[in-house]
């Protein structure tokens, strides 16, 4: 399912016309990376966790040439699914 | 900060920015996340331009292992979610740490950067090592403050004579230690390699124990050698009362019984060694480089089996025979036949211990000896008198002899 194809639906869903649609998913996903700046993590019930985990820094080989090199940490967006959408995948 | 925002708060939010009513946001946000999760599980696939793709990916077996039982065990195939964060997002999000590149490091750096994490987790243990020397010698410190003090070379020589009790009962552990390992490297005679591991691990441990005890001795002369100055001359006065009446009582002690009067000479001459503000000022000149020497002596000779230091320490001083272990022996059984001989009625005093005090110093206060201060600890239910805190009140009974 593609970006066009979710918008479609969810304007269907919503009853509102295509580009509203995704005027809000901009504004959403807006909200939502401030939320993530201040450190915060969304939670929705029946969906999962989005949140932003820090992954620190370490030294990885390249196993074939052998050189190391220093991997700075990272900030990184994560999602981990509900237990509830996990017990629909069974 | 690490707060969880859920739909209704994400909503307002939403709603706050494009100016809808506050249900028409939650609705689309409901119907937003509603649509992810039935359609990811239905297609195995939803894009959303500006946050990530969702996808429903398959998981092999694979095999695990049970972490408390050790049991092998397969992990069956399932399926999962994974997000990938579109890469505009990810930029935006890993945006604090945006200034950092991957960095291409030579070999010796690398090992430079485990290592420091190898100190950080040796910086953490090696408080332990330097202060298990001192251990044995515990039970005398307290005696030590007020404590008299004979001529400053002897108290030198005697504390030298300390280290290597310590030393020896140091060392009696790691031949034991030695022994052990020797033992279990015999059982394994035909993988040489195990041997090799533990005669290592051997030598390293010994050598650890080492520097440990020389830097203690170090510490210690230095230290000494700084608070003389200070301390020594406003000591000078009570020292010289305490050195007579320490005499006297040294000689009653002796007389009195001949079990435990081995081992009270060898508490009073010991409990100087330990204190720097007990020091004698007769001859200050020649204190400073006496701490000097301390380090090289027991340095000289770290080998010594422990049957050869005794005769020596013997040789010298013929009083002291004890090494730690019987020392602490010896106590324990005195403590016990004295209890015997006196029973405790009502109570003469209380006193608050000061800093640097102990129940011997009471004792003596109080009865004129200090080896009666296991009824002091008694009477108190004191179970570990080698820990005391200053500031600790105590009760002190009336003694009657039985």
């Amino acid at each position: 399912m593609n970006n066009k194809q979710f918008l479609n639906e969810l304007s269907d869903k919503c009853q509102i016309g295509a580009e509203q649609a995704a005027t809000q998913v901009e504004q959403l996903i807006g909200v939502m990376e401030k939320i993530w700046q201040d450190g915060d993590s969304v939670s929705l019930s029946g969906f999962g966790v989005l949140e932003v985990k820090k992954k620190n820094e370490r030294v990885s080989v390249n196993p074939t040439t052998g050189v190391r090199m220093l991997v700075p940490p990272k900030l990184v967006l994560t999602y981990k699914p509900s237990s509830l959408l996990k017990e629909k995948l069974k | 900060m690490d707060n969880k925002i859920n739909l209704s708060q994400l909503a307002e939010r939403l709603a706050q920015e494009g100016g809808m009513s506050k249900a028409a946001a939650e609705q689309f946000v409901k119907n937003f996340f509603d649509i992810i999760s039935q359609r990811v599980l239905v297609e195995g696939l939803v894009k959303v331009k500006g946050l990530g793709t969702f996808k429903l990916i398959q998981m092999e077996d694979r095999e695990s292992v049970n972490v408390n039982t050790g049991e092998r065990f397969t992990i069956e195939g399932h399926q999962k979610i994974s997000f990938v964060p579109d890469a505009d997002l990810k930029d935006r999000i890993n945006k604090p740490f945006a200034a950092f590149d991957t960095v291409e490091i030579s070999k010796e750096q690398a090992e430079a950067l485990s290592r420091m994490d190898e100190e950080d987790e040796q910086e953490a243990v090696a408080p332990v090592a330097p202060a298990a020397p001192e251990i044995p010698a515990a039970p005398e410190k307290p005696a030590v403050s007020e404590k008299p003090a004979e001529e400053p070379k002897k108290s030198a020589k005697e504390k030298r004579l300390e280290q290597k009790q310590a030393k020896k009962a140091e060392e009696a552990k790691m031949k034991a230690q030695k022994q052990q390992e020797k033992k279990e490297a015999a059982k394994v005679v035909d993988t040489p390699t195990v041997k090799d591991i533990t005669q290592k691990k051997g030598t390293r441990c010994l050598l650890k124990v080492l520097i440990a005890i020389l830097t203690m001795i170090l510490v210690i002369g230095l230290v000494l050698f700084m608070l003389w100055p200070v301390v020594g001359n406003s000591v000078l006065d009570i020292v010289e009362k305490n050195l007579n009446k320490a005499k006297i009582e040294m000689v009653s002690d002796s007389v009195k019984t001949v079990a435990p009067a081995e081992v009270a000479p060898v508490k009073a001459v010991e409990a100087p060694a330990e204190t720097e503000s007990a020091k004698p000022a007769e001859s200050p000149a020649v204190k400073p480089a006496q701490p000097q020497q301390k380090p090289a002596e027991p340095a000289v000779k770290p080998a010594k089996t422990p049957a050869g230091t005794d005769a020596l320490t013997a040789a010298k001083y013929p009083v002291i025979k004890l090494n730690s272990k019987d020392e602490a022996k010896d106590l324990s059984e005195f403590t016990l036949a004295d209890v015997v001989n006196y029973s405790m009625e009502g109570v003469l005093d209380t006193y608050t211990l000061k800093k640097g005090e102990t129940l011997t110093i009471v004792a003596l206060n109080y009865y004129g000896s200090k080896k009666l201060w296991p009824y002091i600890a008694k009477y108190n239910n004191i179970k570990d008198p080698a820990r005391l805190k200053a500031g600790t009140v105590v009760k002190v009974p009336v003694l009657k002899s039985k």
